[in-house]
């Protein structure tokens, strides 16, 4: 069964929008090329609307593991202590990571 | 003696032997890297102080340096991911991979250049500059393996670990004339290995014979308490399996030789008759056009990017997310797009059914077949640059890659001759989820029919001591 699908057309807002939500900053230049390339991706990507999927179920990994969990008493041997974990940063003090103020 | 061209199960057997010592290999490949690395650009980070002791002599390793691609975290070892977001960053931790190796007595020799983030089939997306193909350094390796595969083909390294999202250990295996393995989904963690496409990501080995691989495999393979989708499930004795012949039904689809370039198509066939030669049934089969794969990868590899790389704020450690290049920033906007409210159910969701579908399809078919053959690549190594004129490069290279890693499958891609340009021709073989057993044992007994023409050491010819 096949479905028409219509041309996706994205506006320089919903690109900055896009921008914002994935915390990117992007230049006007840029802007304009994810605007085409975005759309000519979006324009290859709807030939999966010609496969039927009315029936079937959604795959999000294929191992179909049920829940893990350590068994009691494991020891987390590959924990990391506060300074082993804080040594790649360059926003730090005294062994805790500094961010912007929020409130 | 002659250390150029030796597989790792054959360094194994001469330090075993006291023909050889461990520190000599380890010089050996330092020697060699010195000498090479510059032109072919394939290692991003060399060690050149390994720790040898006594203590690691005896295990399955036996002290032989192996090459690591730079997204497996290696402790105090700088790992980016060939990406300047990471450009300092030494992780505190090592993955489960390059663990279990050390464990089994490896040294690491250095890190391999790959695609930024592994986003790109041919490493030239690094921030480290593209790798050569040392077939033809005008051409790319592949990629995003592209820098484990090249340090192979080159004899920088005796066999290189890579990681395959959708193409990323096959295709440069295939483009570099090595033997590529990627192993099921799950089986071999993904704990410490900076993440792609996390329910596709999957660790396995460049070499030069199907028997490294198996050895390789059976070391790195196997559940793991810090990867929870890890399987459960005992690892075989793969390089004493592999020796045993056995006659499959190897299943062949017209999908899959749609627009592939005629060389390539004939060494394909060619391998095929050999194939029926040596006692294998062929059964033609039906399988989902590999190009609803494409669209489908592109939607779950995009949108599982965009969360990933969410992570990477520069707090915390790297740098701030200036720092992305310009294919991840592609990447995680349409990623972000087809998570968003409202375009969710119709690209997310209609993707991961189309995958179902294809999981189904394959299924099916395996009811008949115990394995399918394919070229690897329509192509064989493009030259660098070239990948501009192809605005879906990677998915196009990898068309015929991405429905087995999109159903989580065991693969492997060998070498079956040279085209006109004398350019590596792959083909690969599919297998059953977990059956990585039968795959490597169609392989060994090609490679013992033929020796792959002599094809995965003859690229050495260039490179001498």
């Amino acid at each position: 069964m096949k479905k028409k699908a219509r041309k996706i057309v994205l506006s320089k807002e919903e690109i900055l929008h896009l921008a914002k939500l994935a915390n990117l900053k992007l230049t006007n230049k840029e802007i304009n090329q994810y605007q085409k390339q975005l759309e000519e991706t979006l324009d290859y990507i709807k030939n999966l609307q010609e496969l039927d999927t009315d029936k079937i179920m959604p795959t999000d990994h294929t191992v179909h593991s049920e829940n893990v969990f350590f068994a009691d008493g494991t020891k987390n041997k590959r924990g990391l202590d506060q300074k082993e974990a804080t040594k790649n940063s360059k926003n730090k003090k005294n062994l805790y990571f500094t961010v912007n103020r929020i409130l | 003696m002659q250390i150029l061209g030796k597989s790792v199960t054959e360094l194994k057997e001469l330090i075993d032997r006291r023909q050889l010592t461990a520190s000599e290999v380890f010089d050996y490949f330092l020697k060699r890297i010195k000498k090479y690395n510059k032109q072919i650009n394939g290692y991003i980070t060399i060690v050149d102080k390994p720790s040898i002791n006594e203590n690691i002599l005896n295990r399955e390793l036996s002290g032989i340096p192996l090459a690591i691609k730079d997204n497996f975290c290696t402790k105090g070892i700088r790992t980016t991911a060939s990406s300047k977001v990471l450009n300092d960053f030494i992780p505190p931790y090592e993955s489960t991979v390059t663990s279990r190796l050390k464990e089994a007595g490896s040294v690491i020799l250095g890190k391999t250049n790959m695609d930024a983030w592994a986003h790109g089939s041919s490493t030239e997306t690094s921030d480290y500059g593209p790798t050569k193909n040392p077939w033809d350094q005008s051409r790319a390796p592949g990629g995003s393996s592209g820098g484990s595969a090249a340090v192979v083909a080159s004899y920088l390294a005796p066999l290189a670990i890579g990681s395959e999202t959708a193409g990323s250990i096959r295709l440069p295996a295939s483009w570099t004339g090595l033997v590529g393995l990627k192993p099921t989904y799950g089986r071999v963690s993904r704990y410490g290995v900076i993440a792609m496409g996390s329910s596709l990501d999957s660790p396995g080995p460049l070499c030069l014979t199907v028997e490294d691989a198996a050895y390789i495999l059976k070391i790195i393979a196997g559940c793991d308490p810090y990867d929870a989708t890890t399987v459960n499930h005992p690892v075989p004795d793969y390089p004493q399996l592999i020796k045993v012949p056995k006659k499959f039904i190897i299943g062949v689809a017209d999908e899959y030789f749609d627009g592939i370039d005629e060389q390539v198509r004939e060494k394909i066939d060619k391998t095929i008759v050999i194939f029926k030669k040596m006692g294998h049934k062929i059964k033609k089969i039906k399988l989902i056009h590999p190009k609803y794969a494409i669209s489908d990868y592109t939607i779950i590899q995009r949108s599982e990017v965009s969360s990933n790389l969410s992570r990477y704020d520069g707090i915390r450690y790297g740098n701030t997310r200036e720092f992305f290049g310009n294919e991840a920033k592609k990447r995680i906007m349409l990623g972000t797009y087809s998570l968003s409210y409202g375009y969710y159910d119709a690209f997310y969701k209609k993707a991961q059914k189309v995958r179902t579908l294809i999981i189904e399809d394959f299924k099916r078919v395996f009811k008949e077949v115990d394995v399918i053959v394919a070229p690897t690549t329509p192509i064989t190594a493009l030259k660098l640059g070239e990948f501009e004129k192809y605005p879906f490069f990677g998915e196009l290279m990898d068309v015929l890659l991405e429905p087995s890693s999109m159903a989580g499958l065991a693969a492997l891609s060998f070498p079956v001759g040279l085209d006109n340009k004398n350019l590596p021709v792959g083909f690969q073989v599919m297998g059953r989820w977990l059956d990585e057993e039968t795959v490597l044992n169609l392989a060994y007994q090609f490679e013992k029919e033929t020796e792959f023409f002599g094809i995965p050491k003859k690229a050495l010819e260039k490179y001498p001591d």
